[in-house]
């Protein structure tokens, strides 16, 4: 991660620190006060430390797209001007503090200095100079409102449309685009947008335009690498557009206070080359797997199947650092069944578990009859790289954990208060089995 | 002159009609002083002293949030908890901290440097006074409450507030504790303007003010201004919650982002209401302790009005990412960007004042270029947020955490603290020990950078503010490590500087009158001053009047002699009766706001109609409150004089002009 | 409500000895109405934006109106504004009597101002199913009528108040002050309701 640090994206701004630092030294040489010193000594260890922490999966300073791109060369033209007018004037106060400073008890009781008042001339050309600067910054800014707006007119034809919905404290996403059979409320079959939650797959190389809707509270749409944010406002129609250069896994989150779980309503966007984006779409159009049922399976080794799971502190991390190094292999891997392990009986006792514990009211499955529309979308669950709204990674361990106490991990979450507790749903730890097994097989 | 001739003592005398005779409180010590006094300066002490301890509370609240985020996935609070940590905090720091401790510095300070004797409506400001602790305890009863403290952030975002998603009374406590403190705030307010206007000393023309005494006028400009915006914004999601009306109601056509212009049409100025009073400040410390007049004094006055003017017109630049549409985010981030010009001349002049002058490095003098480099780093990454599609990466990030705090802290409070120190021997005849003074700062100073320099860092890699954990692989750890350590650095600082504080108060090394060579009006009064300020209201000759003073002494000595005669001889000082009625007022106004926000609807079939206790209850309130404004009218706004001998101490009290 | 003067020998009793000669209490008075201004401002703002954005099912505001009794009280508002002018003239003179006439008849335009809006809130509520929960339009309308209503109601009380206090013998044309900020309040609350008038009915017949 260091060694990213010299990276063309965000190389510049170590330079900057290191001038910054510089500069500031020159200032202690010439016997400056301790005052600046420990300034200096402070901002730069501060400063250089800085320079570790600059490739997060979250950081700005790395912008996969040209939104974010276009909005990161605003910010380091603003941090210029900034830095250089902090450089000016804090080198100019400085000299003041230094040289005017009363020196012994003795220079202070002497007779005061002048009692000039201000000097219009010097006055009106620093507020020249500041205006000066100002339009520096004002200049980039105008353009930028405009360009991170909406997709350019040449490339509105090519844009990808999505609707991406907040709900406390998760998302979902409509590709409008696209159809797929579906059951309506009286149980009729319909073609349909299909929909999907918490992971937000898109064709790398082509601009997304996303329409932001809500159904609770104000939540904001971020992702950090890829577009700076925007708001998901109740009665208020907004979108933002944003491309990813080249296939990735990426952050987002929201940025806007909701409640309880704001901190834990994540999600990740999976950008695709566009064949491989292609083949998601037709399996995302697919209606839910069924495993066949396959001779003698071994009961008495899917009973034992939950004393595997293991259990989790409520601090613990909920992904593995093997899927931190490549998230997005580890998307992919979650593409593709198991060639063997699964045990069709579980799965079967799952699927009707699905429907006996409520899950269905909330939950939809397409091509296993379950409609609910409260909670995200599960159809393709198993296929996805994260649970609980990017909260945990998706292995059988950590959706048991999910499924077993939900309000451990997701603090007020409506599976809790309005599933478990308002229909005092009790699962077994063989239930709980029989739905990881289930949902695990939903690839 | 004039006006101290035009006195018309001798006219009251000839008054056929007697005024209502009322219990007149007359204690001038114990717990029935404080709860009746008028006196500018005993107020100024209790919103202090309420500030300083609120101080203590936000900033614990401040640590238990630098724990919760120490270590990623940390469990040392529950998301709940931080909530409540996090809304408190911001509310408590700004409305309980920042804004009544620029009231007390307003309330003590600014009539003196007029040369007034008390402030326009002594009891007004008695009232605005107890208003605001009415307020304070209202928002802060839900610590103490199963219902728990309010949760929806600062500016409590609709519909997050409304009952649908908040159902507890919480929510309803931090609307009514608001309302409480603008109406306080309000007529505080009121009372400053009318003060500065109209009270001013003999020869103390506008261009004559103190800069202090300009920036309260400014800030009392915006508070009268700016606070009806979010009181309607609350008295909206107060209806919706009390009587299922429809402003924020999404599912009725409501519009949420009606709070948001509401709220930060107030908010906005707000944030200058918050420094104004501090660059107020900076501006009598640095020409003190330079030796020399504030460096363009009209330029500093002209761009504090810019500021406030400019402040109405940028709220929107909080809400960059509402999808405004391109027009208004360009308007909105060009206004922003022009009211940093105003502000940057202020930071040329402060520069300009300490040119060439002759810096005494006492404790507030250390404070107050702390501040000047705090508040340039707050300023410049705030012309930073300026730049719209830059600011939708930082907006509700940590880089505005740490923003908002360099302003706040490294701007408000550090100017704050330096007040505190500049005028604590005029306060209290004591002096603050310059190496726990400069201790204290070096560690508030270090502490505060360490805290917040890495949130900038924190905000850029991604980490949104008001999130109760983040994960360990976000590259975040050390940031947020940094920020806790630093945070407790912060807090020793504090405590060293509280420390202090109390040991001066008590056993400091006592100071003789105009300790620093100071250059304002306040400053020619001994320490503590006395109740009736000045013996002789004070003629102005110059803009830094004392200093003029201290350099015309016999001829300063000639006119108040022949002043105080000319008062002695129109029936003494004239001193405003004490009075109970604004504290009962407010009582009045506490136990209505308990009605309306805390205690629970009838149930319907327990009473007729719409009565029942929480209705009774905010009636009686309401009758408490209105009965003791009447008394309060009927009373009238009798005085007594006071005679006094050479020395200044009171020869006689002269009771029956009040009868 | 009257604690102008007490303060310091320049400002002695009488406001006329302020700095700037006006009184304190009038100057309050207006700092105060500014901020009044902005109140209404924001409620009258929150009316216009949801006129502009109605959600469907929002009834037609002409067909609750009845703008020939609004029309009425307006004008009877409006009468008041000149009986409060009468007022403070005849306590600047002295006139305790015309004051008192001039008063009670402010009152009384008052109570009717008040009753035709009591009349109308029925009207509203119960006739034309104009409730304060059940539209924005009923949310907004009543909010702000109400609050109108509200502030001439205090001022009623407080004319009331001052009418009795002028059979005690205590109110001299030496108080003329009180009078006279009490009038400013009234005439703004005046003010305001033509603001309102427009805004909230006329703007529905154009």
């Amino acid at each position: 991660m260091f060694s990213d640090c010299t990276r063309e994206s965000g190389g510049r701004f170590p330079a900057a620190f290191l001038y910054c630092c510089t500069m500031r030294l020159s200032h202690i040489t010439t016997q400056f006060s301790r005052f600046l010193g420990v300034a200096v000594a402070l901002a730069g260890t501060v400063l250089l430390s800085g320079c570790f922490w600059l490739d997060g999966p979250q950081s700005t300073f790395d912008p996969n797209g040209p939104v974010a791109r276009r909005q990161m060369d605003l910010f380091y033209t603003t941090c210029w001007v900034s830095l250089f007018i902090f450089v000016v004037v804090g080198a100019v106060l400085a000299y003041a503090m230094i040289k005017f400073r009363a020196r012994g008890e003795a220079d202070e009781h002497a007779e005061p200095p002048e009692q000039a008042h201000g000097n219009p001339l010097v006055e009106i050309s620093l507020i020249g100079a500041s205006v000066l600067a100002l339009v520096i910054i004002a200049i980039p800014t105008l353009s930028g409102i405009w360009y991170s707006y909406d997709v350019p007119v040449a490339d509105k034809a090519d844009a990808y449309e999505i609707t991406a919905t907040g709900y406390q404290w998760w998302f979902k996403f409509d590709y409008t685009s696209e159809t797929a059979q579906t059951l309506d409320a009286s149980g009729k079959t319909i073609n349909a947008p299909f929909t999907t939650a918490n992971e937000l797959v898109i064709p790398a190389g082509r601009p997304i335009r996303i329409a932001l809707r809500t159904v609770d509270v104000i939540h904001s749409f971020w992702i950090p690498k890829l577009a700076g944010k925007v708001d998901m406002m109740p009665n208020r129609a907004n979108h933002l557009w944003l491309k990813a250069d080249k296939p990735g896994y990426y952050w987002g989150q929201c940025a806007e206070f909701c409640g309880e779980s704001h901190a834990v309503m994540r999600f990740r966007v999976i950008a695709l080359a566009p064949m491989e984006f292609n083949d998601w779409v037709n399996n995302q159009m697919a209606p839910a797997r069924k495993v066949a049922a396959v001779a003698a399976a071994d009961t008495a080794k899917a009973k034992a199947q939950f004393a595997d799971y293991r259990t989790f502190k409520r601090n613990e991390a909920g992904y593995s650092s093997a899927f931190d190094a490549s998230p997005l292999d580890g998307w992919r891997a979650q593409q593709v069944a198991p060639a063997s392990g699964e045990n069709p009986e579980l799965i079967q006792k799952g699927r009707a578990l699905f429907a006996q514990k409520t899950c269905s009211s909330c939950h939809t499955i397409r091509g296993d009859g379950y409609i609910g529309v409260v909670g995200p979308e599960l159809t393709h669950v198993g296929a996805r790289s994260t649970i609980a709204a990017g909260l945990l990674e998706n292995t059988r361990d950590q959706l048991h954990r999910w499924i077993h106490a939900p309000n451990e991990v997701k603090p007020g979450n409506t599976m809790w208060v309005a599933g478990y507790l308002a229909n005092g749903i009790k699962l077994t730890p063989e239930d709980e089995d029989a739905l990881v097994n289930y949902l695990q097989s939903l690839k | 002159m004039e006006a101290l001739a035009k006195s018309d003592f001798i006219a009251k005398g000839e008054t056929a009609a007697k005024p209502l005779v009322l219990w007149r409180p007359t204690a001038k010590t114990g717990l029935m002083s404080w709860l009746t006094t008028v006196d500018h300066k005993k107020i100024g002490f209790l919103y202090g002293i309420s500030a300083l301890f609120f101080f203590i509370f936000g900033g614990f609240e401040a640590l238990l949030i630098r724990v919760q985020l120490a270590v990623p996935n940390n469990t040392f609070l529950t998301s709940a908890q931080y909530s409540e940590m996090f809304t408190m905090h911001g509310t408590t720091m700004i409305f309980l901290v920042v804004m009544p401790m620029g009231a007390a510095f307003f309330n003590f300070i600014m009539p003196l440097q007029i040369g007034a004797r008390d402030v326009a409506f002594p009891r007004l400001n008695a009232f605005s006074f107890w208003t605001f602790a009415v307020g304070a305890v209202i928002l802060n009863l839900g610590w103490f409450m199963k219902d728990g403290a309010p949760d929806a952030g600062w500016f409590g975002y609709a519909p997050l507030t409304t009952r649908h998603f908040s159902p507890t009374h919480a929510i309803d406590m931090w609307v009514m504790g608001l309302q409480l403190l603008g109406v306080a705030s309000i007529a505080a307010a009121l009372n400053f303007i009318v003060t500065i206007i109209n009270m001013r000393a003999p020869g103390m023309t506008m261009m004559r003010l103190p800069v202090f005494t300009w920036m309260t006028l400014f800030t009392s400009f915006l508070i009268v201004l700016s606070f009806p915006a979010i009181t309607i914004a609350l008295v909206e999601i107060m209806m919706d919650r009390l009587f299922g009306t429809n402003f924020f109601e999404v599912s009725n056509g409501g519009l949420p982002i009606l709070w948001q212009h509401l709220f930060w049409i107030f908010g906005h100025p707000e944030v200058y209401i918050l420094i104004l009073p501090a660059m107020g400040i900076i501006s009598e410390i640095l020409p003190t302790f330079s030796r020399k007049p504030l460096f363009g004094y009209p330029i500093v006055v002209f761009s504090g009005a810019s500021i406030g003017f400019l402040g109405f017109g940028v709220w929107s630049h909080h809400m960059f990412t509402t999808g405004m549409g391109t027009t208004a985010t360009a308007a909105f981030a060009l206004m922003t960007m022009a009211i940093a010009v105003p502000t940057g001349v202020k930071i040329f002049n402060w520069i300009g004042t300490l040119w060439k002058g002759h810096l005494t490095m006492r404790t507030p003098m250390i404070f107050a270029i702390g501040f000047l480099w705090m508040f340039m780093i707050g300023g410049l990454s705030g012309v930073m947020h300026s730049a719209a599609p830059s600011d939708a990466e930082q907006h509700g990030s940590y880089f505005i955490v740490a923003h908002f705090h360099y302003v706040l802290i490294g701007g408000s409070l550090f100017a704050l603290f330096s007040g505190i120190h500049y005028w604590f021997p005029l306060m209290f005849g004591r002096r603050v020990s310059e190496f726990w003074g400069k201790t204290s700062f070096w560690f508030i100073f270090i502490g505060f950078n360490v805290t917040f320099f890495p949130m900038h860092f924190l905000g850029m890699e991604g980490m949104p503010r008001r999130t109760f954990t983040y994960d360990g692989d976000m590259g975040w750890n050390l940031g947020n490590l940094t920020a806790t350590i630093g945070a407790f650095i912060l807090a020793i600082g504090v405590a060293i500087y509280f420390v202090t504080m109390i040991y001066t108060f008590f056993k400091g090394e006592k100071t003789t009158k105009d300790p620093w060579d100071a250059r304002t009006l306040e400053w020619s009064l001994p320490n503590p001053p006395p109740e009736y300020n000045f013996r002789v209201i004070p003629t102005v000759h110059a803009r830094d009047g004392w200093w003029y003073e201290k350099r015309h002494k016999a001829e300063i000595e000639k006119e108040q002699a022949e002043h105080a005669k000319e008062d002695e001889a129109h029936g003494g000082i004239h001193m405003p009766y004490q009075s109970i009625y604004p504290f009962l007022a407010s009582v009045g106004i506490f136990i209505g706001a308990l009605g309306v926000a805390v205690i629970d609807p009838a149930n319907t079939a327990q009473y007729p109609g719409f009565w029942g206790p929480k209705v009774a209850v905010t009636i009686l309130g309401g009758a408490i409150m209105f009965v003791s404004v009447l008394l309060w009218a009927l009373e009238g706004n009798d005085g007594y004089h006071i005679h006094l001998n050479e020395d200044g101490t009171i020869k006689s009290e002269d009771h029956h002009a009040g009868h | 409500m009257s604690s102008t003067a007490a303060a310091g020998a320049i400002d002695h009793h009488h406001d006329s000895t302020t700095v700037t000669g006006i009184p304190n209490k009038k100057l309050l008075m207006w700092a105060f109405l500014a901020s009044d201004c902005m109140f209404f401002g924001c409620l009258i703002s929150t009316h216009l934006i949801y006129r502009l954005h109605p959600p469907p099912g929002t009834p037609n505001a002409r067909d609750v109106f009845s703008i020939e009794l609004t029309s009425f009280s307006t004008f009877i508002l409006l009468m008041s504004s000149l009986m409060m002018a009468l007022a403070v003239n005849s306590i600047q003179k002295g006139n305790l009597k015309s004051l008192r006439w001039s008063l009670l008849t402010t009152i009384l335009f008052g109570l009717i101002f008040l009753g035709c809006q009591v009349y109308e809130f029925r009207n509203f509520v119960f006739e034309k199913h104009l409730t304060i929960t059940n539209s924005i339009l009923g949310t907004t309308f009543f909010t702000l009528t109400g609050t109108h209503g509200l502030h001439v109601l205090i001022g009623v009380i407080w004319l009331t108040i001052m009418l009795l206090y002028s059979f005690t013998g205590r109110l001299t044309e030496k108080d003329a002050i009180d009078v006279e900020s009490m009038g400013l309040y009234w005439h703004f609350v005046d003010i305001v309701w033509i603001v309102i008038f427009t805004a909230v009915y006329l703007l529905e017949y154009i």
